[in-house]
């Protein structure tokens, strides 16, 4: 049995003092303690830990750091950690077995911790006596301020009167309540301290997500909706350009280019919407984007995947793949430092200006843009059927014998269909749509595995050429690989079998009429 | 949760000090941490200053008429509770004997705090009765305070015989010298001798000292009131480190 303990607004102008001399005239209180605290919340840029119920507190003591990983709704402590003289930055940091790193192991997966805001503390604690002058209840004054972290100026965070009840002395602490509040007519506070810290720098938690988040209403003119779509992916960019170019974790650079691709599917699949000399001129910037971050992600992918590519072969065979993550290493370096280049190119800077400028610029309605003021319902109505039409004929042409490049064309039409839908989710039931995104994602799920292994394999192929060309490469590295080759075209053969399962289901006949029902405007009869 | 009891046939040999300290240790790492008073003393209950008194006393505990989750108290010290003593354990044997499987009745009640606490300590009362059968069939481990006395071996042999003809074999016994007066000539022959014959002695001993004994002046554990250097503080440290290791 439990109590909650109960918080409490403390307006500034109320001395803490004032409410001591109040309460200990009816209840014996003991010795004040006066705590000063620093502490750091660290989350990754997408606020996984948050996201997930979880909270990791970061104290520096001297040359050490301790890490405490607390849940959001008691604040009650997961785990707690130690660490040296160095931040942990990536699970693979913490110690391997231990009990922080498998309670963030699933949660953070391959984002960085970062620093999110940094509070100062100033508490001051009293205990509640019985005769036995044994504590049987607390009060606690906290005054808080908070900044970025390492940086600024700290800002007031609204103070906060906490009474914590000890365990077993209920009667106890009800009596101080009632004291309490016969005295002051305090306000409740529920606010986290993570929340109240992140409101006073004018940050939120949970602030940043890939997901896709939109809100349109049926009627709403088809331009106007494929503006905020491009301007919400604009927002992801640049929100991912300074972790990009800080290579921080690879994930920066993903979401990028995730938006850049839901960016540049949005602009030609969305037909109709702008002029087509303006789709032309963006169309080729956008996708040189797509380019000059593309080397990057590869390294980052094979990075990503080393581990399960050293632990797929036999035991004493796994040293020999070590000079391909030296290699992988090096090129990823270098690949980065190429696209930083880019990234930080006058054409790079005034692409994203015009890009903006254009997207803000008011003028809608023209002769070349035919589809602008139509409903954005009607539009996306249409492109969605007609797009799954095409996957449906493509399809279900393919059979064994098909080349792989029908698997692959396949799925670009398959990708437009997805982003497509979860672009206008919004505008359908939920229950309608979440099914069918499911059945997508599983065919999607199954093209792009078959895609990426032979990319991969083919990739490992001209990595071995290139480290040969590069200088001397011990021969059981290259055998290493080869084998490794081999276990992915193997693999790639086994996921082509999946696909008729795959795709009969996306395409059996429930689902042709969900589609049919949903985005053709009709039902078919039973 | 790991049930450490803290036990020895023979009085006076440093078990509250060491449970209440262990204990104390354990939550201060942040593990959620109980000490369950099962001696009609009540000391480590005195120390704590919580009244040695529960509703309903044990005959209401051990028929299950009271839920143990009421009964606990927080002491001064966060992740660290307390199930008070009450004079009336006095008569647990009696209550404990009129009972189906008299002696599993402690390992019943005990599961329901399973997934509260990490670690339970049971600090019991000295004797061999079948409240001290009930801690032996329940704890992984038994902690055995043992001031190195002839007398000493010879009831720690006592227990032995009693745990293997009992054939109570899910238990950990864990000796080691308690109030060690490294002047007396008779604790160094002991300290020298009995590790040999009892490999599983654990290495830490605990000095006798006066600091120990002002536990009970503050009504603090030992943590509340030393430097951090003293000592019996680091002695404790040690131990805990080493039960730690082992269970």
């Amino acid at each position: 049995m439990n109590t909650q303990n109960r918080q409490f607004q403390l307006p500034a102008e109320l001395e803490a003092q004032t409410i001591i001399e109040r309460i200990s005239a009816q209840l014996p209180l003991g010795k004040r303690i006066e705590e000063r605290d620093l502490l750091t919340y660290y989350d990754s840029f997408d606020w996984r830990l948050f996201g997930s119920g979880m909270e990791l507190i970061v104290r520096r003591q001297g040359r050490k750091r301790t890490l405490q990983l607390r849940s959001q709704n008691d604040g009650g402590l997961i785990e707690s950690l130690t660490a040296g003289t160095r931040m942990p930055v990536f699970c693979r940091d913490l110690p391997a077995g231990g009990g922080m790193r498998r309670a963030l192991d699933g949660v953070l997966q391959m984002r960085a911790l970062m620093p999110q805001v940094e509070l100062r503390s100033r508490i001051t604690t009293l205990p509640v006596l019985d005769d036995e002058e044994k504590t049987v209840a607390r009060i606690a004054f906290e005054r808080h301020a908070a900044r970025e972290p390492g940086k600024g100026k700290f800002r007031d965070v609204p103070g906060r009167l906490l009474l914590l009840p000890i365990r077993g002395y209920e009667e106890s602490f009800e009596r101080l309540i009632g004291i309490l509040l016969e005295a002051y007519a305090l306000p409740p506070g529920n606010e986290g301290l993570l929340a109240a810290a992140l409101a006073a720098i004018g940050r939120i938690a949970g602030g940043y997500s890939s997901k896709l988040d939109f809100s349109f209403q049926p009627e709403q003119p088809a331009a106007s909706v494929a503006r905020e779509i491009q301007l919400q992916l604009l927002a992801t960019l640049e929100l991912n350009l300074d972790g990009t170019k800080a290579n921080l974790d690879s994930e920066f650079l993903h979401d990028l280019r995730v938006a850049v691709r839901r960016a540049r599917s949005a602009l030609t699949q969305i037909k109709g919407v702008f002029p087509a000399t303006d789709v032309e001129r963006f169309k080729p910037e956008l996708a040189w984007i797509g380019q000059i971050t593309g080397e990057s992600r590869d390294m980052d992918v094979y990075l990503l995947d080393y581990d399960r590519y050293r632990t797929s072969l036999p035991q004493r065979l796994r040293p020999d793949l070590d000079p391909l993550h030296d290699f992988l290493q090096a090129h990823q370096k270098s690949a980065y430092r190429k696209m930083v280049r880019q990234l930080n190119s006058e054409r790079f800077r005034r692409l994203l200006a015009d890009w903006r400028d254009y997207l803000q610029s008011t003028s809608t309605g023209s002769d070349d843009a035919p589809a602008a003021l139509a409903s954005i319902a009607q539009v996306a109505n249409k492109r969605i059927y007609r797009i799954y039409k095409r996957v449906l004929a493509e399809g279900s042409l393919i059979n064994a014998d098909s080349p792989a490049e029908a698997l692959h064309e396949l799925r670009k039409n398959c990708k437009k269909l997805r982003y497509l839908i979860e672009f206008f989710q919004s505008l359908y039931p939920k229950s309608d749509v979440q099914p069918m995104i499911r059945a997508m994602k599983q065919l999607l799920d199954n093209l792009g595995l078959f895609q990426d292994l032979e990319v991969q394999a083919e990739k490992l192929r001209h990595f071995a050429h290139q480290m040969v060309a590069e200088g001397e490469v011990p021969v059981d590295t290259l055998l290493a690989m080869g084998m490794l080759v081999d276990g992915l075209l193997r693999r790639q053969a086994e996921v082509r079998l999946d696909f008729g399962s795959s795709f009969a289901e996306f395409s059996g006949s429930e689902n042709r009429k969900a589609f049919k029902a949903l985005f053709a405007g009709k039902t078919e009869a039973a | 949760m790991k049930i450490i009891g803290v036990y020895n046939i023979k009085g006076g040999v440093g078990k509250t000090a060491a449970a209440v300290n262990l204990a104390h240790l354990a939550a201060r790492a942040g593990r959620r941490t109980l000490i369950w008073d099962l001696d009609p003393q009540a000391a480590a209950t005195f120390y704590f200053r919580v009244k040695p008194r529960i509703k309903g006393g044990s005959r209401k505990l051990l028929r299950g008429q009271r839920d143990l989750d009421r009964l606990i108290k927080g002491t001064d010290y966060a992740n660290l509770d307390l199930l008070p003593a009450d004079f009336s354990y006095r008569n647990m044997d009696l209550q404990l004997s009129a009972a189906k499987r008299p002696g599993l009745q402690l390992q019943r009640l005990l599961r329901q705090l399973s997934a509260e606490f990490d670690y339970l300590f049971l600090d019991c009362p000295p004797s061999i009765s079948l409240l001290s059968e009930n801690v032996f069939r329940a704890a992984d481990a038994l902690l055995i305070p043992t001031i190195p006395t002839t007398l000493s071996v010879r009831t720690y042999e006592q227990l032995q015989r009693f745990i293997q003809d009992n054939g109570i074999d899910g238990v950990k016994r864990l000796p080691f010298f308690s109030m060690v007066d490294r002047r007396k000539r008779m604790h160094l022959d002991i300290l020298e001798t009995m590790p040999k014959k009892f490999p599983e002695l654990l290495a830490t001993e605990i000095p006798y000292a006066a600091e120990i004994e002002q536990m009970g002046i503050y009504r603090q554990p030992l943590f509340g009131y030393v430097a951090s250097g003293s000592g019996a503080a680091s002695a404790y440290r040690a131990l805990w480190q080493e039960v730690r290791r082992v269970i």
